[in-house]
């Protein structure tokens, strides 16, 4: 991924808010040093310095601005980004709330007009041949036919960016059967049918699939399922945020998964990460932001 | 005393008194492998129910060594179901094994009013993970048996569990109740349920463990991630019984941490009268093995 980025031979301005984060300005400071982004870090400048000296980083490679609240500092990254200045917005050590008030805002803020907020994330794990996208582990919590529609689009967008031509998705279910106990059984069949005629695009599509049949090849081999995604799948989608969000936790924490993740359905791209995830995590979500824009 | 590996499975059963397995339709490959490999190990005294002949044949195709074994001719799938339920009803049996039978055709037996094997429990899917990146076996229930379970249906999954774990040598297992966030969340169900169950547990009303919920993913099971969000809890990051807020994201757990973390499984059906080893065609033999193992150990 980085490799596409440095390809790309473009460098992007990245406004972080509440920016004074020992993972954030590791983060950062890797990537202005990469070449690919300049930053503008925005939040107590004493601090922001102090952590750059912390960490060994000339703290005159980023531009600071110095506001000492953290509504404040989110309000300032999101204008940035929407007058122009910015390409870019990143959460530092602002709370997610306060953060996405600030994206959300209705003039103010950087919501495409009508468009659904979610989330994808690129997961890189060993014990899997290739890259996986997976939706939406973090921003809905029962989506919708609309929302999963979204979540598939934003999906294949960004499979697509990492030059994945015509991504598989498998939309994740308990059991490859539909059954009346499930809501997805009714939704999954509906998206395979427009993935068909053309409404859902550039991606090939099945519906439900257990976890197995949509990553595992031997799986569909012993189960005879005929199913175009044939364990084989670039992208996941989960019913349920439930359902996505140990599904993830469980790559990272148990089968040494590393991921980037971006928000979606916003005029620029959007980081949002956990204060606690690690420098490296935070560094690939910036790439892939580069990568998005 | 909690368990380290599956292995340590082995020292719970060694020595003690060996259970007596019924294998519901054994003309199987797969289970026959497994139950003949835990006759040798001196675990278990199986009875084959099925077809004799059949039973023969892969058994002198695979050379295991089966003389001496007790086999029940009954070439009728579905009555050799009901004779083998019937025979655990009898108290001839201390374990119950699904062998070549669809599990709907094996549960409908076990559920018969008259010679089926309901305690008035519900029943409930409990399954032993080993995974390489977590210092102890993690339980998870359910992953497989009830699909949308209520409160009254979480406590039952439970006890059911907690019962077991004692009788594998544990005292006070720790109970994490697995949501999205950690936060209580009046849109989320699961977050509601899982603070009435912390709450009923605090006040005595679900004894014998300590709960704790709901927790994330990463609370439950790493302690440097419940730290870094300041949650307080005797549960995080030591959890021995994880319980899912139902079937769509245990199915997707159980097989992430199968296929992406590479973890060996063992699993039984808990609330009926005896253990019941029900392992699907995508179970390898090990974990076969393994839950002949957890049965026998979980067994009276």
């Amino acid at each position: 991924m980085v490799d596409k980025v440095l390809a790309l031979k473009k460098k992007h301005t990245i406004a972080v808010a509440w920016a004074q984060d020992i993972n954030t300005v590791g983060a950062i400071g890797k990537a202005v040093n990469d070449g690919f982004v300049s930053a503008i870090m925005i939040g107590k400048s004493g601090e922001i310095k102090n952590v750059c000296s912390k960490k060994g980083i000339d703290h005159t490679k980023f531009r600071i601005i110095d506001i000492d609240d953290e509504a404040e500092a989110a309000a300032e990254a999101v204008k940035l980004a929407k007058n122009g200045t910015a390409d870019i917005v990143m959460k530092g050590l602002v709370g997610t709330d306060k953060f996405l008030k600030a994206v959300m805002e209705k003039e103010s803020g950087l919501m495409t007009p009508g468009a659904v907020l979610s989330y994808v994330c690129a997961v890189e794990v060993p014990s899997y041949h290739k890259l996986l996208f997976i939706t939406d582990p973090a921003v809905i919590p029962f989506p919708d036919l609309d929302q999963k529609v979204a979540m598939a689009n934003y999906a294949v967008e960004m499979a697509t960016k990492f030059g994945i031509e015509k991504p598989v998705v498998a939309l994740i279910g308990a059991s490859e059967k539909p059954s009346r106990h499930f809501q997805y059984s009714v939704d999954y069949p509906e998206m395979c049918r427009m993935s068909e005629k053309g409404l859902i695009k550039n991606c090939i599509m099945d519906g439900p699939l257990d976890l197995f049949l949509a990553c595992d090849k031997e799986s569909v081999e012993i189960k005879g399922v005929n199913t175009p995604v044939g364990g084989n799948a670039d992208i996941l989608l989960f019913p349920s945020l439930e359902s996505c969000n140990p599904f993830y936790k469980s790559l990272m924490l148990f089968a040494q998964g590393e991921l980037a993740g971006l928000i979606r359905g916003t005029e620029k791209p959007v980081i949002v990460m956990s204060r606690s995830e690690s420098e490296k995590s935070k560094y690939y979500c910036i790439a892939l932001a580069c990568l998005m824009t | 005393m909690v368990l380290k590996t599956l292995a340590d499975l082995k020292n719970i059963v060694a020595g003690g008194p060996k259970k007596k397995l019924v294998l519901a339709t054994a003309q199987d490959q797969q289970s026959l492998s497994a139950v003949v490999r835990a006759w040798k190990d001196n675990i278990i005294e199986p009875i084959l129910i099925g077809d004799k002949e059949s039973i023969q044949n892969i058994c002198a195709a695979n050379n295991y060594d089966i003389s001496g074994l007790r086999i029940i001719h009954e070439s009728g799938v579905e009555m050799a179901v009901e004779m083998a339920v019937k025979m655990v009803n009898n108290n001839e049996g201390d374990i119950l094994m699904k062998g070549k039978v669809g599990s709907s055709t094996l549960l409908k037996c076990i559920l018969n009013k008259e010679w089926g094997l309901r305690t008035g429990n519900l029943l409930s899917h409990f399954a032993l993970f080993e995974v390489d990146t977590y210092p102890k076996v993690i339980a998870v229930t359910d992953v497989a048996m009830n699909i949308a379970p209520n409160l009254r249906d979480k406590i039952a999954i439970i006890n059911n569990s907690v019962n077991c774990l004692i009788r594998l040598g544990y005292t006070m297992p720790k109970v994490a109740v697995l949501g999205a966030v950690e936060m209580v969340n009046e849109n989320m169900g699961a977050t509601l349920d899982a603070a009435l169950l912390s709450k009923m547990n605090q006040r005595d009303q679900i004894k014998n463990c300590i709960i704790d919920g709901p927790l994330a993913f990463d609370n439950a099971v790493s302690l440097e991630s419940a730290k870094h969000k300041g949650i307080r809890s005797e549960v995080a990051g030591d959890t021995d019984l994880l319980l899912m807020p139902d079937i769509e994201v245990g199915n997707v757990l159980y097989k992430s941490l199968v296929f992406f973390a590479k973890a060996k499984v063992a699993s039984v059906i808990l609330g009926a009268r005896v253990p019941i080893v029900l392992t699907s065609r995508s179970d390898s033999e090990q974990a076969k093995y393994d839950s002949i193992l957890l049965s026998a150990a979980a067994s009276k």
